[in-house]
């Protein structure tokens, strides 16, 4: 009887530790739409290239840009949604940069994983990532004949922070290994499928201007299909030169203002004449990417993944 | 030969020049009023022996942003505060005050400066001139990195052959983006330095399809308090196409870089402390469709006096030769134009970030 007492009694003790501790404990925080939105938020692209980062566990973001400039007459865009997994894994869908028949800057789109190598996170070293994308069908229409295009890529991407004085730079460097496929479906062409797998460089560097604004250029080759009804014979397959310069801007912390100029040789290599001093050619890009925290929202909104 | 004739797009032109007078006007109107009235949620107000009520002052600031009254009293007077202490809803918070930002305007009178507006700044130039021209240009600063604009010229012109005189080809819609640095960033006396890209939009005007395109690098320097110099270099390129012939297509950019390259300047000077003086000497493409050469670069030389009324609002007015390579005074136009900067985005920005 007297152990039952004290171990009653040793037990409601315990319990009223427990119980003012528990008191003690400040309270957390709440959850608030600005504290939600104003996190730090991290990108996985320059303009089109896919860089070495993800965009983070309960993230989504979305993105694109568009010119009225490039082609009179025409608006080009391209977008990507990216919904991230873990640390270091995100899924994507995205209008990938590919040069079209008609000599547009046309987005072929993909699905896609992207997937950061997780290595340790010391100074001073690269990070480094594989992105794959699964090229869907897309079809072109050059003067009443269709032409079926697609494209499948591996990026292979690595990115290094610089230090000392040039610590406001940033350095990308990749390889895009692409599968390209192209084939005439009109009747009375010869519609036999053309596939070339090209290795196709890409780099870029991000310059720090001030905390909220980043000068951008990247410069990369893609695909290029080149088809003339007119002449018959099978779509053949190159690779045309993109580059871009411009900047990203943190407006607030979820939303991102993307703003470029842009040239794309492969134009020029369709007629002699043409080179860098066409500037007629050139377009400006404006864009923008939203970052949407879901986790934290869910959060705030039915209380799910709040351990998270 | 060419027709003179009234082109419905014209009237947008002027339509959108207005609507974009009135609307930054509209905007500018009013003085700035704080945006941070007291907000509803009450706050626990310090006790008597503290500090007094902060009393909001014209300049936006409260007694207490100078000295903290808590901290000439004694830390053992302080009666402690608690939560059921009484709330004045209509306490005011101090008042930040707004940092003062200079803008250096990115254009001298024609021709751009090595300068960019700053982060969210609106900028908005409207001119008329005599000889019926009319222009706009609307442009925001993005990042205190780049600017982006869309505007409407006035300057470019065509004719059918070279007897002719060559008429505006108006409006002629064009987008523009720049990136740079400011002056003094990288180190002491380091010009402000931009490159910019302007092109417009595709114009079908007497049976043409028109369209033109310009890179510049400019650099510019304060010297002194009075004094700016605006120096630079411009790369052209511009196409004309026939609508009625697809094979007669011309590129400026087939004639050699010589043909391509032109340097331009601008000088400002203060004279009092609300006008300047300005000068400046730029270059703009002619079409002539049945020449050889179908694209020319014509220099262009303006000078005027822009009157600095206030902050968001300044009065250009002057003089501006079209052709002055052929000392052509007669085709001289006296223009006026009104600018205003505005900084609401940026304020509004500012909000969302605190």
């Amino acid at each position: 009887m007297k152990a039952l007492l004290t171990m009653v009694t040793a037990t409601s003790l315990c319990t009223a530790a427990a119980s003012a501790s528990h008191a003690d404990t400040p309270a957390a925080e709440p959850l608030t739409l600005r504290k939600i939105f104003t996190q730090h938020f991290t990108s996985s692209r320059l303009f089109a290239m896919p860089i070495a980062d993800v965009v983070g566990a309960y993230q989504i973001t979305f993105s694109g840009d568009g010119s009225l400039l490039q082609q009179p007459g025409l608006l080009t865009s391209a977008g990507v949604v990216a919904l991230g997994f873990g640390d270091i894994a995100q899924l994507e869908y995205r209008n990938s940069a590919a040069v079209g028949a008609t000599g547009v800057e046309a987005p072929i789109p993909a699905i896609g994983v992207q997937l950061k190598v997780p290595l340790p996170a010391h100074h001073n070293w690269p990070a480094l990532a594989l992105a794959f994308r699964l090229g869907v069908p897309r079809r072109e229409t050059i003067d009443g004949a269709e032409l079926e295009e697609s494209v499948t890529d591996l990026y292979v991407v690595s990115r290094l922070h610089l230090w000392g004085p040039l610590r406001n730079l940033t350095l990308h460097a990749g390889t895009r290994i692409s599968s390209a496929k192209a084939a005439a479906l009109s009747p009375g062409f010869d519609t036999t499928e053309q596939q070339r797998l090209l290795v196709l460089p890409a780099g870029g560097w991000e310059l720090a201007m001030n905390p909220r604004a980043r000068m951008v250029g990247e410069i990369s080759l893609a695909p290029e299909f080149r088809w003339d009804p007119a002449l018959g014979g099978v779509p053949t397959i190159d690779y045309g030169l993109l580059g871009r310069l411009g900047l990203r801007w943190n407006l607030i912390p979820s939303i991102t203002i993307d703003g470029s100029i842009g040239y794309q040789v492969e134009v020029g290599r369709m007629n002699d004449a043409d080179s860098l001093r066409s500037l007629v050619q050139w377009d400006i890009r404006l864009g923008a990417e939203i970052f949407i925290p879901w986790g934290a929202l869910m959060c705030r909104g039915v209380g799910a993944f709040c351990n998270r | 030969m060419h027709n003179p004739r009234v082109n419905k797009n014209h009237w947008l032109s002027l339509a959108f020049a207005a609507a974009n007078v009135s609307g930054v006007a509209m905007a500018q109107a009013q003085p700035w009023v704080p945006n941070n009235i007291p907000p509803p949620t009450p706050t626990a107000p310090p006790t008597p022996t503290t500090a007094p009520t902060p009393t909001p002052t014209p300049e936006g600031t409260s007694t207490t942003d100078v000295v903290p009254a808590t901290a000439a009293v004694p830390t053992s007077e302080v009666e402690p505060t608690t939560s059921t202490a009484p709330t004045d809803p209509y306490r005011f918070k101090p008042v930040k005050p707004k940092p003062k930002i200079t803008v250096d305007l990115p254009e001298v009178l024609t021709t751009p400066t090595g300068y960019l507006l700053p982060a969210g700044i609106l900028y908005s130039k409207s001119s008329l001139d005599t000889g019926g021209g009319a222009a706009t240009d609307l442009r925001i600063g993005l990042g205190d990195v780049a600017e982006f604009g869309i505007a409407t010229t006035d300057q470019v012109r065509g004719r059918f052959n070279l007897n002719e005189t060559a008429q505006r080809i108006q409006p002629y819609v064009t987008a523009s983006f720049r990136l740079g640095v400011g002056e003094n960033r990288l180190f002491r006396h380091q010009p402000g330095m931009t490159l910019g890209f302007r092109k417009s939009f595709e114009r079908e005007y007497d049976d043409h399809a028109t369209r033109v395109a310009e890179l510049t690098l400019v650099a510019s320097k304060h010297l002194g308090d009075r004094a700016t110099l605006h120096a630079g270099a411009a790369f052209w390129d511009a196409q004309v196409r026939s609508l009625s012939d697809a094979s007669n297509t011309y590129v400026l950019h087939d004639q050699g870089i010589k043909n391509q390259l032109r340097a331009f300047g601008g000088v400002a000077v203060k004279a009092t402390d609300s006008a300047d003086v300005l000068i400046d000497w730029g270059w703009t493409p002619e079409f002539c469709y049945t020449c050889t050469n179908q694209v020319r670069l014509r220099a262009v030389l303006s000078w005027g006096v822009r009157y600095n009324l206030a902050d968001w609002i300044r009065i250009e007015s002057g003089v501006r030769v079209a052709d002055i390579q052929n000392a052509n005074l007669l085709d001289a136009q006296i223009f006026g134009q009104v600018t205003f900067v505005s900084r609401r985005i940026r304020d509004a920005i500012d909000s969302l970030r605190e």
